[in-house]
């Protein structure tokens, strides 16, 4: 298994380079999909495992991966199915950046003919939040962006905060397009609930204490340290619900799921 | 020991009742020779591992009383070649954390001593809290030494991260959520050491001396629990209680 463990971890290496700001997703997601491949279960597997045949094994390896992508490409789907009964009538939900899973999550509740509206944050240095009000304005939903620096302006109109996520720590913490934490700060000092939509891949083995604990190559696109950072980390007391393919969790349950799959 | 007794009784029931008594005998305290060497020694190599690595450069690591796992993290750090210095809490009456400062210093850690009296004015300069625990119960609250509440609650203020090391076989299935219930009392008359005052404390119609030994520390104030098995937060101590009794029922 060692020549395989070696090349999974260049790939991993070199999907995580090429991922952009994405890194926290990418590193999770090739650490559980190198786990959950590998995985030895009791029952049938043993012959597959201590056989010589090399094919049976690679068969073995494929299929699991394909059952991974499979659950992953679902996850979405489930996600959205799960949270939208959160978003009721009249409501005003505030999101950060970019995310696939929020936008999912918001087209479901149009499809179920609720009436909201969103304020999306623009998310500066890339102005990613623009991005997401096209999205969500091409699906008829009501959107409009605001200004990074006004969230404590328009947080007493909101009723939820809604952000996707790069990446949850441990301790159910949030790892997300910088710009986060202020936003989950400022919805505990007016007691908004902070949600959290993300898919169970990206539940990710890092304990950091502090801002500083997050790894260079998560905060950094490139080598240059003067640069911005481009993601920062919200500790779980900012978070009241993640909602996950798994269920709807709180912070401190992420630790018992991680635990779940790595001891 | 709780968790000591649980482990030899699920292993002596376990055991063949055919077995003749030398035999069981031999075994069981092989078995407990095992669990020690794994629980406890083992244990705070693992825990020292993952503790070293969360100490970096330009700390100064503030630790309270003596324990002997606090100081053979930082011990190791030390020989890892960290940089960091050292500040050592006390308390009366045992003031047991100079036998602390005299194992640091003697390694060539640079140590400051102070009394728990002054921590609100030490945590300033203090960077991280590292912090022992007697117990770790079901409900997430950990149980140390009688002044461990108070510096975790002025560390949080200063919104300086808090770590406790504690083996899995202190982990407890109690619950509690204040210091009173379950707790023990030391002698009185130890708290009247070097007291000069003319009134007969012993016997005052008035006065009860209370020398209290642990107190129970909310999970809020704690930012991470690190054992041999994993680094947690404090209230995933319940996940690890279900896997020791998975293994012994």
């Amino acid at each position: 298994m060692i020549p395989y463990d070696t090349k999974f971890q260049e790939l991993s290496s070199r999907l995580k380079l090429a991922s952009g700001t994405s890194r926290t997703s990418v590193a999770s997601g090739c650490d559980l999909f190198v786990r959950f491949i590998t995985l030895r279960s009791k029952s049938l597997e043993e012959d597959v495992w201590d056989s010589k045949n090399f094919d049976n094994l690679k068969n073995h390896l494929v299929e699991r991966g394909k059952h991974f992508m499979k659950r992953l490409s679902g996850s979405r789907k489930s996600i959205a199915q799960l949270a939208y009964p959160f978003i009721m009538d009249g409501v005003t939900v505030l999101t950060t950046s970019m995310s696939r899973v929020v936008m999912e999550i918001l087209a479901k509740a149009h499809e179920k003919c609720k009436k909201f509206k969103v304020l999306v944050t623009i998310s500066e240095p890339d102005k990613r939040g623009h991005r997401m009000v096209k999205e969500l304005r091409s699906r008829d939903i009501t959107a409009m962006p605001i200004l990074d620096s006004s969230i404590g302006f328009v947080m007493e109109r909101v009723d939820f905060v809604l952000v996707g996520a790069e990446g949850v720590v441990e301790n159910g913490g949030l790892i997300n397009y910088i710009g986060t934490y202020p936003v989950a700060v400022m919805a505990r000092s007016l007691n908004k609930p902070f949600y959290v939509a993300v898919e169970s891949f990206k539940f990710y083995r890092m304990y950091p204490l502090r801002q500083t604990d997050l790894p260079n190559e998560s905060k950094y696109l490139s080598e240059d340290e003067a640069e911005h950072p481009v993601v920062d980390y919200t500790p779980p007391q900012y978070i009241n619900k993640l909602f996950t393919d798994l269920g709807v969790l709180t912070p401190s349950a992420v630790s018992d799921e991680l635990m779940k799959l790595y001891i | 020991m709780e968790n000591f007794i649980k482990h030899i009784k699920f292993f002596i029931s376990e055991r063949n009742p055919e077995d003749n008594q030398k035999d069981m005998k031999d075994g069981i305290m092989e078995e407990c020779d095992r669990y020690f060497k794994e629980s406890i020694y083992l244990a705070a190599e693992a825990i020292s591992e993952l503790a070293t690595k969360r100490i970096e450069d330009g700390d100064t690591i503030l630790i309270f009383n003596r324990s002997q796992l606090v100081v053979k993290i930082l011990l190791d750090a030390h020989n890892a070649g960290k940089k960091f210095r050292v500040m050592v809490t006390d308390s009366r009456p045992d003031l047991r954390g100079i036998l602390a400062c005299e194992r640091l210093t003697a390694a060539g850690i640079p140590v400051s001593y102070i009394y728990i009296n002054s921590v609100t004015y030490a945590m300033t300069e203090v960077t991280k809290v590292l912090l022992a625990a007697e117990a770790l119960l079901a409900n997430g609250y950990v149980i140390g030494p009688v002044g461990t509440g108070m510096i975790s609650l002025v560390a949080n203020t200063y919104n300086i991260p808090v770590i406790v090391c504690c083996e899995t076989y202190k982990f407890s299935e109690r619950v509690q959520t204040d210091s009173i219930l379950f707790n023990e009392l030391a002698d009185p008359c130890d708290i009247l050491s070097n007291v000069r005052s003319d009134v007969a404390w012993q016997n005052h119609p008035n006065l009860h001396l209370v020398n209290l030994v642990f107190d129970a520390t909310p999970p809020k104030f704690i930012s991470i629990v690190i054992t041999e098995v994993a680094e947690l937060p404090c209230s995933s101590a319940p996940v690890i209680l279900r896997k020791q009794l998975n293994t012994c029922y």
